[in-house]
């Protein structure tokens, strides 16, 4: 009697005045005790979300689980020094100053960048954010000598980061990031560098362990519950700095589902409220149910990464032309209910940078055997390539099925590919890895899709030919001297104008080059409950999940 | 003899007709009876008539089908059964379903069978050493082949398939690892009670060498028990390697076998549910039909007694 009644103490306490008998008083704790979930959820309510991740990423500031992570554990815990606008849904969102209130790159030195940081931002365990606590993060990540580095973060953060090369603390809300070149992209890389609360890491024992299961960032979301694989729970951070992302809903729970139609199941039986890049074959069926579809372009593509390695069949221009011309996207487009943007290159169509490419990616067997032909190709002594494929992964659409459509159609120009199916995680543990790893099984592409948000993530991390393993992501060693020398003077063009022009003249110079096979763009398809209210999909990867709340 | 049969009468003539019979066995030889045995039971020769049927597809398969496996037409994706010139239907890349199905025999039955025969000779050949050598050989032997037992065969199949990598080879290796331990312990329990039979003593005494008594007298005794285990095995070794596929462990897409398929089209669930379930109906249809036959085989190997 006595130990339940300790959890509901005002109710207990005004019912032993009366001196109810004791059943009854255990009856009304019981009560109490079943009435609390339900006044939890009264206001704003609780959201279940199927992420297509297979497990929980990883909570204590760098998320792994590629971009999904970033979109769930990242941006919602954390904040970073700039970010994206997410609110619209009908523009490319914008980057916004968030922890940083402005920026200035030195005239003297174009390498020096000054943040001006954002006063009275607490972290959620109280301790306030400053100089220290941002110089700390970078330390986390870029300095292996210091207490704080984890290896775990650093092997998220560091190949998104190639930038940076020091920080220094000015004063108590002022930093100094120095580039290893001048950089005009820092800003576009800043977005991935969480913070972390410097004290809260020292009162857990300086345990980057214990604080996966107990983080303090400065996001609009504190972590109340974490069982790996199973389910994250976060509840809103009540003393938020920004007044207009403030939490609407009462507790989001992300559930790993990496599985399409199980995710699907779930939403069908109510386990999930939310749902992830649900099935195309499913979504008919899930809107005549009365579900919720939303879905917005976005700057995504869906490629094979070329190799570049002297045994690769890609090294030869005409073959990759071939492929790219052999592809019939719009037979994709059919298999995934519409449900993505035919790629002419690798930005969207309507992009500003997009430009005016000499090379044409449209479907063109005739002329795709022809090249072939041209290199010495034919039905008899068919290209042979190995690609590297996943099931499932963040922004991978449905790869399985895609891929053996690809097959098909490359196979009836004399391009015939075999695939290496490795699950997601380890595909993309290779990606940083390279084409010469052993992980790679000798494969000459490997499949996996990106945000083409800005130059550095659309390009740069992949094409530079410094960005080649284990620096970036450039995991077919592609190496074009045009290219470099568009992308060093990318780097050095601060002026927005002239800046994009170059941009243009680079997406122009890559298209021609075709270093992928240009597929497609996803459209983010996600599926929800009628009741899922306050959801704007912005044309982004990331998703701000602060207006989302349960309607009455 | 009495005209009149008492109860006890008809006991010793029911016992005279079974020694008839016994007799009759012996003269057809204990193989010979087994097959007649079988051959009478209805239900192992349906079973034995539907799998040879499914082996004739598979090996016949581009005899009998114009459709390439794994070319399809975006047009005719998800047709359901019945739709004419596609009798099972089409999967989500309109690729013909029958043919598939018919294609996609011949990795899951190589896929059901060669492990279990493969883990059937090795097995019964460390079984047997180790229950005839005895002693520490015996040890090794089984003590290693029990670390195997600490896992079951499912994780462990998954667990060895995910080491070696995905691919058609790799799957049956991890398949026959699977199996090679359960076949090592029942062969090698019926060689340690067959060994110090009186019979296994007298082939000694009379001076008959160790491979003689292990091809005379061992082999005949425990090649029965451990091959009817092993048939038993073979639907198990289905299901298993139709897992692996189905979690992209086994063959590679866009090769055409069930398990892979049954993971393909479960996304068309909503869309064409009985075409979907197709592979699924043949797996089921096959590991039941492995395991009758097995169950009869035993009955008709079970002649002793």
């Amino acid at each position: 009697m006595r130990s339940s009644s300790h959890h509901s103490g005002a109710a207990v306490a005004e019912s032993d005045s009366v001196r109810t008998p004791p059943f009854l008083r255990l009856v009304a704790a019981g009560l109490l005790i079943l009435m609390m979930p339900l006044a939890a959820t009264a206001n704003g309510g609780t959201i279940r979300i199927g992420m297509t991740a297979s497990d929980i990423p990883l909570t204590s500031g760098a998320p792994n689980s590629g971009f999904e992570g970033v979109r769930f554990t990242g941006m919602t815990l954390y904040d970073a020094l700039v970010s994206w606008d997410l609110s619209q849904a009908d523009q490319p969102a914008p980057l916004v100053p968030q922890l940083a209130e402005s920026w200035s790159v030195s005239e003297e030195d174009p390498r020096v960048w000054t943040f001006n940081l954002r006063q009275g931002v607490e972290f959620h365990d109280g301790s306030p954010f400053n100089a220290d606590a941002v110089v700390f993060n970078f330390d986390k990540v870029f300095d292996e000598a210091s207490p704080q580095f984890d290896a775990r973060q650093a092997a998220q953060v560091v190949a998104r980061l190639p930038a940076y090369e020091s920080i220094r603390k000015v004063d108590e809300y002022t930093v100094e990031i120095t580039t290893k070149t001048p950089d005009s992209m820092l800003i576009n890389q800043l977005p991935f560098m969480f913070f972390s609360s410097p004290a809260h890491w020292e009162a857990l024992g300086r345990d980057w362990g214990a604080f996966e299961q107990d983080p303090s960032g400065t996001g609009p979301f504190r972590l109340s519950s974490l069982e790996p694989r199973e389910q994250a729970v976060l509840v809103p951070n009540a003393n938020y700095w920004d007044e207009s992302r403030m939490a609407q809903a009462e507790r989001i729970v992300l559930v790993p589902i990496p599985e399409a139609t199980t995710r699907a199941n779930a939403l069908l039986s109510g386990q999930v409220d939310w749902i992830e890049n649900p099935p195309a074959d499913t979504l008919p069926m899930l809107e005549s149910r009365g579900f919720q579809i939303t879905s917005n372009g976005y700057p995504h593509l869906w490629p094979w990464q070329f190799s570049f390695l002297e045994d690769s069949p890609w090294l030869d221009r005409n073959v990759r032309h071939a492929a790219n011309l052999a592809v019939n996207r719009e037979e994709i487009q059919v298999l995934l209910a519409g449900n993505m943007v035919p790629a002419q290159g690798l930005l969207l169509p309507g992009d500003p940078a997009f430009g005016n490419p000499d090379f044409t990616i449209e479907y063109d067997p005739e002329q795709a055997m022809a090249l072939l032909a041209e290199s010495g190709f034919g039905p008899d002594n068919p290209v042979e390539a190995t690609i590297l494929i996943s099931t499932s992964g963040s922004g991978q659409m449905q790869p399985q099925e895609m891929n053996e459509l690809i097959q098909q159609q490359l196979s009836q120009v004399g391009i015939e590919v075999e695939f290496e199916v490795l699950v997601w995680e380890s595909l993309f543990d290779n990606w940083r890895q390279g084409a010469e790893h052993s992980g790679s099984r000798g494969a000459h592409a490997t499949n996996i899709t990106f945000a083409t948000h800005d130059p550095f993530a659309a390009i740069i991390r992949f094409l530079d030919t410094n960005s080649a393993p284990p620096n970036s992501l450039n995991w077919g060693y592609y190496s074009n001297s045009e290219v470099d020398a568009l992308i060093a003077d990318l780097r050095e063009t601060f002026d927005a104008e002239e800046n994009l022009s170059v941009y243009r003249q680079l997406h122009e110079a890559i298209v021609e080059d075709a270093p992928y096979l240009f597929v497609g763009h996803d459209t983010g398809p996600r599926a929800m409950a009628p009741g899922v209210a306050g959801f704007v999909q912005a044309q982004s990867w990331f998703q701000d999940l602060t207006p989302v709340h349960m309607a009455d | 003899m009495d005209q009149s049969l008492g109860p006890q009468g008809l006991q010793s003539r029911v016992e005279e007709y079974a020694e008839q019979a016994r007799d009759i066995a012996r003269s057809r030889g204990y193989w010979a009876t087994v097959l007649h045995r079988l051959l009478r039971d209805p239900v192992s020769m349906a079973c034995a008539l539907v799998l040879l049927t499914l082996i004739l597809l598979a090996v016949l398969a581009p005899w009998l089908t114009p459709y390439n496996p794994s070319q399809g037409s975006m047009l005719n994706r998800l047709a359901g059964i019945g739709t004419p010139g596609h009798w099972l239907g089409t999967d989500g890349q309109g690729r013909d379903m029958l043919t598939r199905l018919m294609y996609g025999g011949r990795y899951s039955l190589v896929m059901g069978i060669m492990p279990v025969l493969i883990a059937f000779f090795i097995g019964t050949a460390m079984g047997v050493t180790a229950g005839f050598v005895g002693g520490w050989a015996n040890s090794l032997i089984m003590r290693t082949t029990d670390v195997f037992f600490a896992f079951p065969a499912v994780l462990l199949a998954i667990a060895i398939s995910g080491a070696l990598g995905a691919g058609f080879v790799n799957a049956m290796v991890s398949l026959t690892l699977v199996f090679i331990p359960p076949i090592a312990r029942v062969a090698e329990g019926v060689t340690t009670a067959v060994r110090h039979l009186d019979f296994v003593e007298a082939a000694r005494a009379s001076g008959a060498g160790a491979l003689t008594i292990i091809r005379v007298h061992i082999l005949g005794n425990v090649l029965g028990p451990v091959f009817i285990y092993a048939t038993s095995l073979v639907s198990v070794c289905m299901i298993l390697a139709a897992g692996l596929s189905f979690l992209g462990l086994g063959v590679r897409p866009p090769a055409a076998e069930w398990g892979l398929m049954l993971n393909t089209l479960r996304q068309s669930l909503y869309v064409q549910p009985w075409v979907s379930v197709l592979p699924g109906a043949m797996i089921f249809l096959t590991s039941l039909c492995f395991n009758l036959l097995s169950d009869g085989l035993r009955s008709a190997m079970d002649i002793k007694r």
